[in-house]
């Protein structure tokens, strides 16, 4: 069996695994980057940190669609178990692992289409049910493991403990496949065992076992030319698919992006919106002659026109725009610093700050941030984006841009900044 | 005890906490009539993996097998072939969703800015050319080795 075989389920899935892990460590820190509890400061430099981190998530997650239909093509002969269940630790077992199958195809799918903005498609809110399955993943990839952890142990390296896996592969396959007896035994899942019997090979059994062996001999060929073309397609696909899309999150990759669900320098003052000024209904507000950022501190508060504000201290610092959807790209960004303003109105020390954009109805209309950010010296309220006054689509006449946040949490159309005490 | 056991109890200890906080966090976040979509979107999921797609799979690989051995094809041809098949096919289902949802049409024109169906085609051909050049590769490399064969 040159390619189902349990090293290369073992091979295949630590690979799955360190994907799976990578998305929910990203995962994690995204959500509590945009929902942290109380204690919780965030570093903030380097300044590109939320983009490597969020570029790796989705990344990583495209990454699991080869990952994960080759580590399930390998156990495929698994489905076909017979008796379909033996015992109650037999069913839980195959439970745990349809539960664990079900929710990572819903997850990396939804994930992708998340991408793309295509919601219509599932009748469930995508971010709260993304996050509450990732625990349900990762708790079934620990369960997995415990599982077949004397699999995993014994193909970890390349030689097994087992001489049977290697009996069988150097087995000329043009033979009539008389697996050996103990080879057909079925395994019996649901009891931890050691035996070669259980853990030899996958399935020889039945009537997809006989397929797969009349597969394996056609035509004869030695297992090792089978176990490289699988591994070969494995890594070829991997590096496509994410070498054609990770573009949209890394410059690196740019030159090829073609399925990427953003392009770099693609937007007005050549960066791209997530959330269009149209969408979230402020365009008059927005242009109206009498715009003013209101920012207090308790009683004290001051008012700015954009005017006032581009006659303040400016700066220049170069930022990335990093959406929580994976897609990052560098900018320049000229405008006040925020620690000038909360200073402005008396703010001493470490402060954190609300901000309140112009937008109604939106969950991220009103945007807390933590004092690392108020008093870094690249937060800024931005006036401008490369070299020319803000599109009103990147938040005219003034929006918030901090290092390491995700772009949500970089309001758009701001309206008044409160020092929190 | 040994190691292992205790290694088995501690992560399926963690899995079930994990669970657990999957779902306290699904009670707190998502609303109960969502539920229903969910568990329909898993039994699709599983639907159209282990109902469907594996089995064309599974076909296509019988299929080809056939025909290689009738034929009488090499192992690493049918393996060239087979490894352009499901490359065009992954990136089918990953593209195909970019360039159906650009066509409905997207929140702004940032948003999947991208010929993505165009892309695809591109991408069917450069990979239809790889792939010949890989078997007419392949072709030469056993030729010559048979040759030197031979010689020898």
């Amino acid at each position: 069996m040159p390619s189902r075989n349990p090293r290369m389920a073992v091979v295949i899935g630590r690979l799955l695994a360190i994907a799976f892990l990578l998305c929910f460590g990203t995962g994690i820190y995204s959500h509590f980057l945009q929902d942290p509890l109380p204690w919780m400061s965030f570093p903030t430099r380097p300044v590109g940190l939320y983009q490597l981190s969020q570029g790796i998530h989705i990344t990583a997650g495209i990454l699991c669609f080869p990952l994960l239909f080759a580590k399930l093509y390998i156990v495929f002969p698994e489905l076909f178990q017979t008796p379909p269940v033996r015992s109650l630790p037999h069913f839980l077992e195959r439970a745990s692992i349809a539960l664990f199958v079900a929710s990572s195809i819903v997850q990396i799918v939804i994930g992708l289409l998340n991408t793309y903005q295509w919601y219509a498609l599932f009748p469930f809110p995508f971010r709260q049910t993304h996050y509450a399955l990732s625990f349900v993943i990762i708790g079934s990839l620990a369960i997995h493991i415990a599982v077949k952890l004397d699999i995993i142990a014994k193909y970890w390296r390349k030689s097994p403990v087992a001489s049977v896996d290697s009996t069988v592969s150097t087995t000329p396959l043009s033979e009539p496949v008389e697996t050996p007896a103990d080879l057909t035994v079925a395994s019996a899942p649901g009891t931890l065992t050691s035996s070669h019997s259980r853990n030899a090979v996958i399935r020889a059994e039945g009537i997809t076992g006989k397929l797969f062996a009349w597969i394996d001999k056609t035509p004869a060929a030695d297992a090792r030319t089978s176990r490289r073309g699988f591994l070969t397609i494995v890594t070829v696909a991997s590096a496509a698919v994410v070498g054609l899309s990770a573009g949209q999150s890394f410059k690196l990759f740019d030159g090829v992006n073609v399925f990427g669900a953003r392009k770099q320098g693609v937007g007005p003052g050549g960066l791209p919106v997530n959330r269009t000024a149209a969408a979230a209904k402020i365009e008059e507000v927005a242009m109206d002659p009498d715009w003013v950022l209101t920012v207090s501190n308790g009683s004290e508060s001051k008012t700015f026109n954009r005017t006032q504000l581009l006659a303040l201290q400016q700066y220049t610092v170069d930022l990335p725009i990093s959406c929580v959807e994976g897609w990052s790209q560098m900018a320049t960004w000229k405008g006040v610093r925020l620690g000038d303003l909360v200073d402005a109105v008396g703010a001493r020390g470490g402060t954190a700050v609300k901000a309140t954009s112009l937008e109604q109805n939106s969950s991220y209309a009103i945007m807390h941030m933590g004092p690392e950010y108020v008093r870094d010296d690249l937060t800024l309220v931005a006036l401008e984006l490369n070299g020319a006054p803000l599109d009103l689509d990147h938040g005219f006449p003034a929006r918030m841009i901090a290092p390491g946040r995700p772009g949500v949490l970089q309001t758009k159309w701001l309206s008044s900044l409160e020092v929190l005490s | 005890m040994t190691a292992v056991r205790r290694w088995q109890i501690g992560l399926i200890v963690l899995g079930l906490a994990l669970f657990v906080v999957g779902g306290i966090t699904l009670l707190n976040d998502v609303n109960p009539k969502r539920y229903l979509g969910i568990a329909i979107w898993f039994a699709g999921a599983l639907v159209i993996h282990d109902g469907i797609i594996s089995f064309v799979v599974f076909g296509a690989n019988i299929v080809m097998r056939k025909t290689g051995g009738r034929l009488r094809v090499p192992l690493p041809a049918i393996l060239i072939v087979q490894g352009a098949l499901v490359l065009a096919a992954i990136m089918t289902l990953i593209v195909v969703p970019a360039a159906l949802k650009k066509s409905i049409g997207t929140a702004n024109p940032t948003l999947l800015p991208l010929d993505y169906g165009l892309h695809l085609l591109v991408f069917y051909g450069v990979l239809a050319v790889v792939t010949a050049a890989a078997l007419a590769g392949y072709a030469l490399l056993r030729r010559r080795r048979s040759r030197a064969r031979v010689a020898a």
